[in-house]
């Protein structure tokens, strides 16, 4: 059983944080501060603690150097880079979206020629044998056509882009006939016939 | 935005890194807390409320203390090697010194040795110098929870066996030192008056 000396000094121990914090009020300082100098045992607990808190509070901050966050700096870089991207995607979005109010033949019509361009440019490449790869590597310049070959490659765009179109008329001809003109021919026909057959029944009975 | 960002780390880069040192007591790994609390930044940058970023940095600092803590509790042999080479170098450092450095040593050992929040809140609070306010933003917790843990904390630490024998023993050293110095005087002084 603790002594009443005893639970004292246990409930004074307990208040050394508050006093070192300045938490306790004013006559508790004092009670605390007068039971401290008379017992040795509060005495040397309370240097104590007040050696350590002081001790931590000494403890110094530590300097982070450039050197640690080089790569931080480097991230944010490429960060950077990767924010503008993400603005061209959106770009990419906007136009995307723009071109679904252009007309669906215009688009059609408009890939198909890009199509007709890439097969002639492919085409071009395959007939036109690489003399020597050599001095293609070596040469960073643009390369240049004669006004001649300028002229060949557009004159075979054009009769490439007049059959594109050709095909196009064809096949709008073709869904045409197969869907509107021959539905509607035989309806016609059709009823046609049916009153063809009426006519040659007689009527039995009046109109109503 | 990145002006802003590097603005933000030049103003939070040593609290953070003082604080994942002194909770791990090793430099390399409290350098890659630093580098993974200011990464983190960079990625969550749109989403922080600004006028919080103190406390959201420490406690974003505070969870990755958590997890390197894990990842190197199979690692604590070394880490104890680690502390006994300091010690030793302690040891073999200038005498007059030797107190003081082997008891800051053995102090901060004490810290990294606390549970947390403990360890987190002394850190904070005593070593940092935040106020209760933030700590209650960094780590979650209510003010009263701050203050009892704080207290807690700081008796753990004066619980510490082995500080509380440097420091009865620098006690110790201090009384004796005081006597042979006494007795040096006395002794020249009798000599003096002998010649």
């Amino acid at each position: 059983m603790p002594s009443n000396g005893e639970s004292k000094c246990y409930f004074m121990q307990l208040q050394i944080d508050g006093y070192l914090d300045g938490d306790l009020s004013e006559a508790q300082e004092g009670v605390f501060m007068s039971h401290v100098q008379d017992c040795l045992a509060c005495s040397s607990e309370f240097r104590y603690a007040q050696t350590l808190q002081d001790a931590v509070m000494e403890l110094p901050q530590i300097e982070c150097e450039d050197f640690v966050l080089e790569p931080i700096h480097s991230l944010t870089a490429g960060g950077s880079q990767a924010k503008e991207g993400v603005h061209r995607d959106s770009l990419v979005t906007q136009i995307a979206g723009l071109l679904n109010f252009v007309p669906l033949y215009f688009r059609y019509g408009f890939s198909a020629a890009l199509v007709a361009v890439v097969a002639v440019a492919i085409s071009l490449n395959v007939v036109i044998p690489i003399e020597e790869p050599e001095t293609l590597v070596a040469s960073d310049s643009v390369e240049e056509f004669s006004p001649q070959d300028i002229a060949l490659a557009l004159q075979q765009l054009n009769v490439a882009i007049d059959y594109l179109n050709q095909v196009s008329q064809r096949t709008e001809v073709m869904i045409g006939d197969r869907f509107l003109v021959t539905p509607l021919q035989d309806s016609i026909n059709a009823s046609f016939q049916r009153a063809s057959i009426r006519e040659d029944v007689p009527l039995n009975d009046g109109p109503i | 935005m990145r002006a802003l960002y590097l603005q933000a780390i030049d103003q939070h880069r040593h609290r953070i890194l003082s604080f994942a040192h002194y909770s791990l007591r090793v430099r390399e790994n409290a350098e890659d807390v630093t580098q993974e609390v200011f990464i983190k930044l960079w990625q969550h940058w749109q989403k922080i409320d600004h006028e919080k970023l103190g406390a959201w940095l420490m406690r974003v600092a505070h969870n990755s203390v958590i997890d390197h803590v894990r990842k190197q509790r199979p690692q604590q042999a070394n880490l104890d090697h680690y502390a006994e080479v300091e010690d030793q170098v302690g040891k073999e450092s200038d005498a007059n010194q030797f107190d003081q450095q082997h008891f800051k040593s053995q102090l901060q050992n004490a810290i990294k040795s606390l549970e947390d929040p403990f360890r987190s809140i002394v850190i904070m609070r005593d070593i940092q110098g935040m106020s209760y306010e933030e700590i209650q933003g960094s780590l979650e917790l209510s003010a009263s929870q701050v203050k009892v843990y704080l207290h807690r904390a700081r008796r753990k630490l004066r619980e510490n066996s082995k500080l509380r024998q440097l420091f009865e023993e620098q006690i110790a050293d201090k009384s004796e030192a005081k006597q042979p110095i006494a007795l040096v005087a006395n002794t020249d002084k009798g000599s003096g008056h002998a010649q």
